[in-house]
Protein backbone atom coordinates (compact mmCIF):
# COMPACT_ATOMS: atom_id res chain seq x y z
CA UNK A 1 0.00 0.00 0.00
CA UNK A 2 1.22 3.57 -0.63
CA UNK A 3 -0.07 6.56 1.31
CA UNK A 4 -1.20 7.56 -2.29
CA UNK A 5 -3.64 4.92 -2.83
CA UNK A 6 -4.97 5.04 0.71
CA UNK A 7 -5.40 8.92 -0.07
CA UNK A 8 -7.41 8.06 -3.29
CA UNK A 9 -9.45 5.45 -1.46
CA UNK A 10 -10.15 8.03 1.32
CA UNK A 11 -11.12 10.88 -1.33
CA UNK A 12 -13.59 8.33 -2.67
CA UNK A 13 -14.71 7.20 0.30
CA UNK A 14 -15.19 10.84 1.99
CA UNK A 15 -14.16 8.85 5.19
CA UNK A 16 -10.98 7.68 6.74
CA UNK A 17 -11.09 3.53 5.37
CA UNK A 18 -11.27 1.30 8.40
CA UNK A 19 -7.56 0.49 9.50
CA UNK A 20 -6.97 -3.12 8.35
CA UNK A 21 -7.18 -2.08 4.52
CA UNK A 22 -3.68 -0.44 4.82
CA UNK A 23 -2.24 -3.86 5.22
CA UNK A 24 -3.97 -4.45 1.60
CA UNK A 25 -1.65 -3.91 -1.58
CA UNK A 26 -2.11 -0.51 -3.61
CA UNK A 27 -3.75 -2.05 -6.75
CA UNK A 28 -6.57 -3.15 -4.52
CA UNK A 29 -7.55 -0.08 -3.03
CA UNK A 30 -7.27 1.72 -6.27
CA UNK A 31 -9.72 -1.18 -7.13
CA UNK A 32 -12.14 -0.37 -4.37
CA UNK A 33 -11.81 3.22 -4.84
CA UNK A 34 -12.21 3.16 -8.60
CA UNK A 35 -15.18 0.80 -7.65
CA UNK A 36 -16.50 3.26 -5.52
CA UNK A 37 -16.29 6.40 -7.62
CA UNK A 38 -17.89 4.18 -10.45
CA UNK A 39 -20.95 3.15 -8.23
CA UNK A 40 -21.81 7.05 -8.05
CA UNK A 41 -21.54 7.86 -11.35
CA UNK A 42 -23.56 5.40 -12.03
CA UNK A 43 -26.13 6.22 -9.43
CA UNK A 44 -26.38 9.66 -10.98
CA UNK A 45 -26.89 8.13 -14.34
CA UNK A 46 -29.75 6.37 -13.35
CA UNK A 47 -31.67 8.86 -11.55
CA UNK A 48 -31.18 11.49 -14.45
CA UNK A 49 -32.69 8.62 -16.52
CA UNK A 50 -35.27 7.81 -13.82
CA UNK A 51 -36.53 10.86 -13.51
CA UNK A 52 -37.11 11.80 -17.06
CA UNK A 53 -38.62 8.84 -17.63
CA UNK A 54 -41.09 9.47 -14.41
CA UNK A 55 -42.23 12.83 -15.66
CA UNK A 56 -44.08 11.05 -18.48
CA UNK A 57 -46.17 9.35 -16.02
CA UNK A 58 -47.19 12.22 -14.54
CA UNK A 59 -50.44 14.05 -15.16
CA UNK A 60 -50.16 17.13 -17.39
CA UNK A 61 -51.74 19.41 -14.89
CA UNK A 62 -49.62 18.62 -12.43
CA UNK A 63 -46.55 18.86 -14.53
CA UNK A 64 -46.21 22.47 -13.23
CA UNK A 65 -46.30 22.22 -9.80
CA UNK A 66 -43.80 19.12 -9.81
CA UNK A 67 -41.00 20.85 -12.47
CA UNK A 68 -40.95 23.75 -9.61
CA UNK A 69 -40.09 20.75 -6.81
CA UNK A 70 -37.60 19.25 -8.85
CA UNK A 71 -35.54 22.64 -10.40
CA UNK B 1 -16.63 -19.65 14.06
CA UNK B 2 -19.18 -17.55 12.68
CA UNK B 3 -16.35 -15.19 11.47
CA UNK B 4 -15.83 -16.38 8.28
CA UNK B 5 -19.90 -16.80 7.52
CA UNK B 6 -19.51 -13.39 9.22
CA UNK B 7 -17.22 -12.21 6.46
CA UNK B 8 -18.72 -13.94 3.52
CA UNK B 9 -21.84 -11.97 3.79
CA UNK B 10 -19.82 -8.55 4.43
CA UNK B 11 -18.12 -9.49 1.05
CA UNK B 12 -21.28 -10.48 -0.28
CA UNK B 13 -22.94 -7.14 0.99
CA UNK B 14 -20.08 -4.59 0.17
CA UNK B 15 -20.23 -6.40 -3.80
CA UNK B 16 -23.39 -5.92 -3.99
CA UNK B 17 -23.44 -2.29 -3.57
CA UNK B 18 -20.82 -1.45 -5.79
CA UNK B 19 -22.33 -4.03 -8.17
CA UNK B 20 -19.82 -6.76 -8.31
CA UNK B 21 -19.73 -10.48 -8.21
CA UNK B 22 -18.55 -11.49 -4.26
CA UNK B 23 -15.15 -13.14 -5.98
CA UNK B 24 -14.02 -9.66 -7.41
CA UNK B 25 -13.48 -8.61 -3.95
CA UNK B 26 -12.22 -11.62 -2.81
CA UNK B 27 -8.99 -10.59 -1.65
CA UNK B 28 -11.48 -8.81 1.18
CA UNK B 29 -11.47 -12.21 2.67
CA UNK B 30 -7.84 -11.31 4.77
CA UNK B 31 -9.45 -8.72 6.47
CA UNK B 32 -11.77 -9.33 9.93
CA UNK B 33 -15.41 -9.09 9.03
CA UNK B 34 -15.64 -6.43 11.63
CA UNK B 35 -13.16 -3.81 9.39
CA UNK B 36 -15.36 -4.83 6.11
CA UNK B 37 -18.12 -4.31 8.07
CA UNK B 38 -17.39 -0.80 8.12
CA UNK B 39 -16.17 -0.32 5.12
CA UNK B 40 -19.14 -1.50 3.70
CA UNK B 41 -21.49 0.83 6.01
CA UNK B 42 -19.28 3.79 4.73
CA UNK B 43 -20.23 2.86 1.34
CA UNK B 44 -23.67 2.54 2.11
CA UNK B 45 -23.72 6.01 3.49
CA UNK B 46 -22.17 7.49 0.75
CA UNK B 47 -24.24 6.09 -1.33
CA UNK B 48 -27.53 6.80 0.27
CA UNK B 49 -26.15 10.28 1.11
CA UNK B 50 -25.02 11.09 -2.80
CA UNK B 51 -27.58 12.76 -4.92
CA UNK B 52 -29.62 12.86 -0.96
CA UNK B 53 -31.47 16.59 -2.59
CA UNK B 54 -32.56 14.98 -5.74
CA UNK B 55 -34.02 12.43 -4.12
CA UNK B 56 -35.16 14.22 -1.43
CA UNK B 57 -37.11 16.49 -4.40
CA UNK B 58 -38.42 13.25 -5.75
CA UNK B 59 -39.96 12.22 -2.45
CA UNK B 60 -41.37 15.96 -2.08
CA UNK B 61 -43.20 16.06 -5.40
CA UNK B 62 -44.66 12.16 -5.08
CA UNK B 63 -47.14 13.74 -2.03
CA UNK B 64 -48.58 15.55 -5.18
CA UNK B 65 -49.34 12.48 -6.95
CA UNK B 66 -51.60 9.36 -6.02
CA UNK B 67 -50.73 6.53 -4.30
CA UNK B 68 -51.35 4.41 -7.54
CA UNK B 69 -49.16 6.59 -9.84
CA UNK B 70 -46.23 6.55 -7.57
CA UNK B 71 -46.56 2.75 -7.49
CA UNK B 72 -46.66 2.97 -11.25
CA UNK B 73 -43.60 5.23 -11.49
CA UNK B 74 -41.25 3.14 -8.78
CA UNK B 75 -41.90 0.11 -10.72
CA UNK B 76 -41.79 1.23 -14.55
CA UNK B 77 -39.39 4.03 -14.08
CA UNK B 78 -37.60 4.34 -10.97
CA UNK B 79 -36.98 0.71 -10.67
CA UNK B 80 -35.89 -1.58 -7.46
CA UNK B 81 -32.20 0.77 -6.74
CA UNK B 82 -33.81 4.26 -6.89
CA UNK B 83 -37.34 2.91 -5.00
CA UNK B 84 -35.00 1.67 -2.26
CA UNK B 85 -32.93 4.91 -2.00
CA UNK B 86 -36.10 6.87 -1.66
CA UNK B 87 -38.11 4.97 0.55
CA UNK B 88 -36.92 6.46 3.57
CA UNK B 89 -36.98 9.81 2.17
CA UNK B 90 -41.24 9.20 1.84
CA UNK B 91 -44.12 9.75 4.14
CA UNK B 92 -43.83 6.17 5.80
CA UNK B 93 -47.64 5.81 5.82
CA UNK B 94 -47.27 6.71 1.96
CA UNK B 95 -44.94 4.68 1.49
CA UNK B 96 -46.82 1.27 3.15
CA UNK B 97 -49.67 2.39 0.62
CA UNK B 98 -47.15 2.38 -2.18
CA UNK B 99 -45.40 -0.93 -1.04
CA UNK B 100 -49.16 -1.94 -0.59
CA UNK B 101 -49.85 -1.62 -4.79
CA UNK B 102 -46.24 -3.11 -6.23
CA UNK B 103 -45.84 -6.76 -6.57
CA UNK B 104 -43.88 -8.94 -3.92
CA UNK B 105 -41.16 -9.78 -6.26
CA UNK B 106 -40.51 -5.84 -6.78
CA UNK B 107 -40.54 -5.37 -3.04
CA UNK B 108 -37.98 -8.33 -2.58
CA UNK B 109 -35.93 -6.61 -5.26
CA UNK B 110 -36.08 -3.37 -3.39
CA UNK B 111 -35.54 -5.24 -0.30
CA UNK B 112 -32.04 -6.26 -1.21
CA UNK B 113 -31.43 -2.65 -2.21
CA UNK B 114 -32.72 -1.20 1.07
CA UNK B 115 -31.03 0.21 3.93
CA UNK B 116 -33.26 -0.85 6.87
CA UNK B 117 -31.86 1.91 8.86
CA UNK B 118 -33.19 4.40 6.95
CA UNK B 119 -36.67 2.62 6.49
CA UNK B 120 -37.33 1.72 9.72
CA UNK B 121 -39.95 3.69 10.37
CA UNK B 122 -41.40 2.30 6.65
CA UNK B 123 -40.77 -1.66 7.76
CA UNK B 124 -42.53 -0.90 11.18
CA UNK B 125 -46.28 0.03 9.63
CA UNK B 126 -45.67 -2.84 7.15
CA UNK B 127 -48.94 -5.34 7.47
CA UNK B 128 -46.84 -8.47 9.35
CA UNK B 129 -48.35 -10.86 6.46
CA UNK B 130 -47.18 -8.41 3.64
CA UNK B 131 -43.33 -8.81 5.65
CA UNK B 132 -44.27 -12.59 5.61
CA UNK B 133 -45.09 -12.64 2.08
CA UNK B 134 -41.61 -11.04 1.11
CA UNK B 135 -39.50 -12.89 3.05
CA UNK B 136 -40.71 -16.19 1.77
CA UNK B 137 -39.65 -14.43 -1.78
CA UNK B 138 -36.57 -14.32 -0.31
CA UNK B 139 -36.07 -17.34 1.13
CA UNK B 140 -37.19 -19.05 -2.91
CA UNK B 141 -33.97 -16.85 -3.95
CA UNK B 142 -31.68 -17.75 -0.54
CA UNK B 143 -31.44 -14.44 -0.08
CA UNK B 144 -30.66 -14.95 3.78
CA UNK B 145 -28.15 -12.16 3.87
CA UNK B 146 -30.65 -9.40 2.79
CA UNK B 147 -32.87 -10.91 5.97
CA UNK B 148 -30.51 -11.08 7.83
CA UNK B 149 -30.05 -7.07 7.51
CA UNK B 150 -33.89 -6.75 8.43
CA UNK B 151 -34.72 -8.80 11.47
CA UNK B 152 -33.29 -6.39 13.66
CA UNK B 153 -35.94 -3.29 12.58
CA UNK B 154 -38.83 -5.75 12.38
CA UNK B 155 -41.30 -5.74 15.06
CA UNK B 156 -42.29 -8.84 16.71
CA UNK B 157 -45.40 -9.74 14.97
CA UNK B 158 -43.25 -9.25 12.05
CA UNK B 159 -41.13 -11.45 12.90
CA UNK B 160 -43.37 -14.17 13.64
CA UNK B 161 -45.10 -13.71 10.29
CA UNK B 162 -41.97 -14.57 8.55
CA UNK B 163 -41.02 -17.36 10.88
CA UNK B 164 -43.79 -19.22 9.77
CA UNK B 165 -43.18 -19.00 6.46
CA UNK B 166 -39.83 -19.98 6.94
CA UNK B 167 -38.37 -23.96 7.22
CA UNK B 168 -35.75 -24.68 9.75
CA UNK B 169 -32.76 -24.57 7.24
CA UNK B 170 -33.86 -21.17 6.24
CA UNK B 171 -34.45 -19.47 9.81
CA UNK B 172 -30.73 -20.94 10.57
CA UNK B 173 -29.14 -19.16 7.55
CA UNK B 174 -30.62 -16.19 8.41
CA UNK B 175 -29.54 -16.33 12.22
CA UNK B 176 -26.14 -17.11 11.12
CA UNK B 177 -25.86 -13.99 9.29
CA UNK B 178 -28.05 -11.74 11.41
CA UNK B 179 -26.56 -8.20 11.48
CA UNK B 180 -28.40 -7.13 14.99
CA UNK B 181 -26.78 -10.01 17.26
CA UNK B 182 -28.52 -8.78 19.66
CA UNK B 183 -31.72 -9.65 18.71
CA UNK B 184 -30.98 -13.24 18.88
CA UNK B 185 -32.83 -13.88 22.27
CA UNK B 186 -35.97 -12.14 20.92
CA UNK B 187 -35.81 -14.66 17.71
CA UNK B 188 -35.44 -17.60 20.16
CA UNK B 189 -38.01 -16.46 22.12
CA UNK B 190 -40.39 -16.17 18.84
CA UNK B 191 -39.00 -19.62 17.61
CA UNK B 192 -40.32 -21.29 20.43
CA UNK B 193 -38.64 -24.72 21.64
CA UNK B 194 -39.79 -26.86 18.77
CA UNK B 195 -39.10 -24.63 16.08
CA UNK B 196 -35.97 -24.62 18.02
CA UNK B 197 -35.35 -28.18 18.40
CA UNK B 198 -36.27 -28.33 14.19
CA UNK B 199 -33.64 -25.49 13.62
CA UNK B 200 -30.68 -27.00 15.43
CA UNK B 201 -31.60 -30.66 13.71
CA UNK B 202 -31.48 -28.86 10.81
CA UNK B 203 -27.79 -27.48 11.56
CA UNK B 204 -26.78 -30.74 12.51
CA UNK B 205 -27.19 -32.11 9.10
CA UNK B 206 -25.68 -29.05 7.38
CA UNK B 207 -22.68 -29.49 9.67
CA UNK B 208 -23.55 -26.21 11.46
CA UNK B 209 -24.61 -27.56 14.33
CA UNK B 210 -21.35 -25.97 16.39
CA UNK B 211 -22.27 -22.76 14.79
CA UNK B 212 -25.70 -22.71 15.89
CA UNK B 213 -25.50 -23.33 19.41
CA UNK B 214 -22.39 -20.77 19.53
CA UNK B 215 -25.09 -18.51 18.41
CA UNK B 216 -27.59 -19.74 20.95
CA UNK B 217 -25.13 -18.83 23.73
CA UNK B 218 -24.56 -15.48 22.38
CA UNK B 219 -28.20 -14.94 22.76
CA UNK B 220 -27.88 -16.02 26.56
CA UNK B 221 -30.73 -18.04 25.15
CA UNK B 222 -31.64 -21.79 26.47
CA UNK B 223 -31.70 -25.11 24.24
CA UNK B 224 -35.26 -26.31 23.44
CA UNK B 225 -36.00 -28.54 26.39
CA UNK B 226 -34.93 -25.55 29.00
CA UNK B 227 -36.93 -23.64 26.67
CA UNK B 228 -40.51 -25.91 26.98
CA UNK B 229 -39.35 -26.22 31.34
CA UNK B 230 -39.37 -22.22 31.03
CA UNK B 231 -42.63 -21.49 29.60
CA UNK B 232 -43.99 -24.28 31.55
CA UNK B 233 -42.80 -22.45 34.37
CA UNK B 234 -43.92 -18.91 33.11
CA UNK B 235 -47.71 -20.60 32.25
CA UNK B 236 -48.14 -22.41 36.02
CA UNK B 237 -47.40 -18.58 37.25
CA UNK B 238 -49.62 -17.57 35.15
CA UNK B 239 -52.56 -19.18 35.65
CA UNK B 240 -54.88 -17.58 38.29
CA UNK B 241 -54.44 -19.16 41.72
CA UNK B 242 -57.76 -20.67 43.19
Amino acid sequence: MSEEDLRYLREQLRAEPPEALRALPGAHLRHLADAISTARRRQAEALQEAGDQAFHYVPRLLRGPIKRILS
Amino acid sequence: MGENIELRAEILKLARLLGFQPEEVGYLSALPGSEVRQLREQVTELLFDSHLGALKRLAAASRLLPVALVAQMGEKAFGPLLSARITGLLDPDKAVDVAARLPDAFLADAAVELDPRRASAVLARMPPERIGAVSAELAARGEYVTMGRFVGHLPDESIRATLDVFGPADTLQVALVLENKERLGDLVELLGPDRLEEMLAAADSAGLGAEARELLEMAGASGPSDLKRQRAGARARARPQS
